[in-house]
């Protein structure tokens, strides 16, 4: 494997350096500034100047003329409004039941996701791209679409499997205080799974058979093959899922917020963004800065973490 | 990897510059208190936007356009998420010139500086006489200015299904004693049938039971607010409810206006339904099989006390941004006062007018045919002379009710009591107004 990617690495140096010399030089900084432009320029718009700017909330505090109504006005507060995020309870609990719900809920969406792809990837199945296809078909359903639709089914009053399931003598209640989170679960892994499946199944395509072969002639077996060699090797598309999956279980939002609508047992603070919504929503826009940029780190320190512990381990 | 940690270590460096810049530009906004706006008409033909959550309201404005050509009105409905946009809109600085906002909610957002005095203009100062006294009170802020034009309000009733109380033999009750002893009778009588639903996300149908107890929960005085919602009338009415929730006396599962909520009362699993004046239209256009089965009766009483219940009703209110205040008074007032605006807004939107001449419409004194030809609006016009017209809203109302409805959601999954949910949002109350530095404190 090592040989391989080392031949290609060099293949391609090779080639980039004849490019180079027939370019004479390098490519101009114009050039550069011109294709760095639609990259550059929605990040600075949309990525920094947001971060700027809820960063810069997140240190102010309003302060009011008097009377019964006043003026308000912001004022520097240094870190005030972090250390109410700190005492805050609701925000702690929100992260906790995150938390709970990303240890079940990761684990589980790219376990399966990983046995489809390397179903997938045998060379036994047939109909290859419409499993492929229906796989990956919800994820070109919107999240909150999907919220909506899992909604009807979760629903007493309208779901068919709700009746179908009372038929044989069961009473689910799936938004009951106790369920509604793996109900939510349940969502984002109807929505994600296909995603996940379709990065680790293009990681497996890449793999050469020669390979295969080889372990075939030493006496492998499928199974043996898939664990010992296909999973080892598209390790690095497992820990991307991985990264993914947390950064999007720390901003959940779309699927509890929609269920909500029909199950008192999801609270306005069920997940941290849902509580940065709700502060915002009652006007302290400043204090919801704060929780944002917690979360923000919260998740940096999370996935960022996770990366360089595999990566040390796996040696990747 | 290690260009990434690059561009972090770029953002972070970008964004600590960008805090730099933009902290040099803030300033204080001025300490003038909602000052008001000059009422000069315009030159010419003028455009101005009018946010909404009314079901054909823009059939009304369609009126208004076409016999005001020189004021022509842009309607948009915000009813998916109303305050937030509102919210968001001031925050930008692009509010509508007119906005829809409930009672409740102007404390709150004139505390956010987001309407304009219209008092400089005569027309609006003069449309007071023309409006239910409590409703001007509430917009007017006890006559400080003029800040929004009452548009409807919520006196409220009950809808009862008098078909399945006639099935049971139960009696139509009068008191809140004799609606629960109502409802453990036809819980009994069939167990998947329950006398109404609890919704714990519904702080503002709490709230308005609230307010036929009399559980006056803000009052102003000595410089800052003083805050009750956990009083002795508050805990009366959440004991009551508690009590049947207990029971399993109503359910507790359903959203109002949820599909799941009318197919509830589609399957006739819901005997009443404890609602206000607007809520008739939604009946009649969500379950129209169920024509003639309900009749609408006083709201049960608090023993020999009879005041009722206002739940919602809303303003059109002035927004801060505003360039044609004169133009903005002119549609404003016939919106609520005009007698033809006022009909086709009852019969479309189902709302009930504000406007004393609202009250007198042939369209309320006359029988509505999903009623069984009732004169339906009797029973409200008769409870909206009972509401007690010295409750008001807190400033920080919405973050108040989001802690309300978190706790009631937990007191009715089972792991608390009702009661110490106004515990809560009266620790809610008094925590956001620190938040937004309004000076409060807790009792009388």
């Amino acid at each position: 494997m090592t040989g391989i990617a080392t031949r290609a690495t060099r293949a391609v140096a090779s080639s980039e350096g004849r490019r180079r010399r027939l370019n004479g030089g390098g490519p101009r900084a114009g050039t550069v500034i011109a294709f760095l432009i639609p990259f550059f320029l929605p990040f600075v718009l949309f990525y920094l100047v947001p971060v700027g700017y809820a960063l810069w909330q997140s240190v102010r505090v309003v302060r009011r003329t008097g009377g019964q109504y006043g003026t308000s006005y912001t004022t520097f507060g240094g870190f005030e409004q972090y250390a109410e995020v700190f005492q805050n309870s609701e925000f702690w609990a929100s992260i906790g039941r995150i938390g709970l719900f990303g240890v079940v809920q990761v684990p589980v969406m790219l376990f399966v996701a990983l046995i489809m792809a390397l179903l997938l990837d045998t060379p036994l199945l047939r109909l290859k791209s419409f499993f492929r296809i229906t796989a990956f078909m919800p994820y070109a359903v919107p999240g909150v679409i999907a919220a909506i639709m899992w909604s009807y089914l979760y629903s007493p009053q309208l779901s068919p499997i709700v009746d179908l399931l009372k038929g044989i003598g069961l009473e689910p209640d799936f938004l009951g205080p106790g369920a509604v989170l793996w109900s939510a679960a349940n969502v984002s892994t109807w929505l994600w799974t296909g995603y996940n499946m379709l990065i680790m199944y293009a990681a497996l395509q890449s793999i050469p058979q020669e390979l295969y072969e080889a372990a075939k002639i030493d006496g492998a077996s499928n199974w043996t093959i898939a664990w010992r060699i296909k999973v080892p090797i598209i390790a690095p598309s497992i820990v991307l899922t991985t990264v993914f999956s947390i950064i999007g279980t720390l901003q959940l939002y779309a699927e509890p917020a929609v269920l909500r609508q029909i199950s008192s047992n999801i609270s306005s603070t069920f997940t941290p963004n849902m509580l940065a919504y709700a502060v915002a929503s009652g006007n302290n826009y400043q204090q919801a800065a704060a929780i944002s940029v917690v979360i923000a780190v919260i998740t940096f320190v999370l996935s960022f973490g996770f990366m360089r512990l595999t990566s040390k381990k796996a040696g990747l | 990897m290690s260009r990434k940690v690059t561009h972090t270590r770029l953002a972070v460096v970008a964004a600590a510059a960008s805090i730099t810049v933009l902290a040099g530009c803030s300033s204080p906004a001025s300490s003038d208190n909602a000052a008001a706006g000059s009422c000069e008409p315009a030159k010419g033909k003028v455009t101005l936007q009018y946010w909404n959550t009314v079901p054909g309201m823009d059939k009304v404005v369609d009126l208004w356009n076409k016999k005001n050509p020189n004021i022509q009105v842009e309607t948009k409905n915000i009813s998916n998420d109303q305050y937030g946009a509102i919210g968001n809109a001031l925050k930008a600085g692009k509010a509508p010139d007119l906005a829809q906002v409930g009672y409740d909610q102007l404390p709150n957002l004139r505390t956010q500086d987001a309407f304009v005095d219209a008092s400089a203009c005569a027309e609006a100062t003069a449309a007071k006489s023309k409006f239910v006294p409590w409703t001007w009170s509430q917009s007017s802020f006890g006559d400080t200015g003029v800040f929004a034009l009452p548009q409807d309000t919520g006196p409220m009733a009950l809808y009862v299904r008098s078909d399945i109380f006639k099935k049971y033999d139960v009696a139509i009750p009068t008191t809140w004693d004799e609606y629960a002893d109502a409802a453990e009778k036809l819980h009994k009588a069939d167990s998947d049938l329950t006398i109404t639903y609890f919704d714990p996300n519904n702080a503002e149908w709490f709230n308005g039971l609230l307010w036929q107890n009399n559980a006056n929960m803000y009052g102003y005085s000595d410089d800052k607010w003083h805050v009750t919602v956990e009083s002795d009338q508050s805990k009366q009415v959440a004991n009551y409810w508690q009590e049947l929730i207990s029971d399993d006396a109503v359910r507790t599962d359903l959203a109002h206006g949820s599909t799941q909520m009318y197919a509830a009362y589609q399957k006739d699993q819901i005997a009443s339904y404890i609602g206000a004046a607007w809520g008739y239209s939604m009946f009649r256009d969500n379950l129209p099989k169920q024509a003639g089965k309900w009749t609408i009766v006083p709201m049960p009483a608090w023993g020999a006390n009879g005041t009722s219940g206002n739940w919602g009703g809303s303003t059109v209110a002035f927004m801060k941004d505003s360039k044609h205040l004169y133009e903005s008074v002119k549609f404003n007032t016939w919106l609520n006062t005009d007698p033809e605006a006022l009909a086709l807004e009852n019969e479309l939107g189902g709302l009930y007018p504000a406007a004393t001449a609202g009250l007198e419409l042939p369209a309320l004194s006359k029988g509505v045919p999903y009623y069984n030809n009732q004169k339906i609006f009797d029973v409200f016009a008769e409870s909206s002379k009972k509401v007690d017209t010295s409750f008001t809203w807190g400033p920080t109302q919405k973050t108040v009710n989001l802690a309300l409805q978190d706790a009631m959601a937990k007191a009715a999954a089972g792991d608390g009591a009702l009661a110490d949910a106004l515990a809560a949002a009266q620790e809610a109350a008094l925590k956001s107004m620190q938040d937004q530095a309004i000076p409060a404190a807790a009792g009388k």
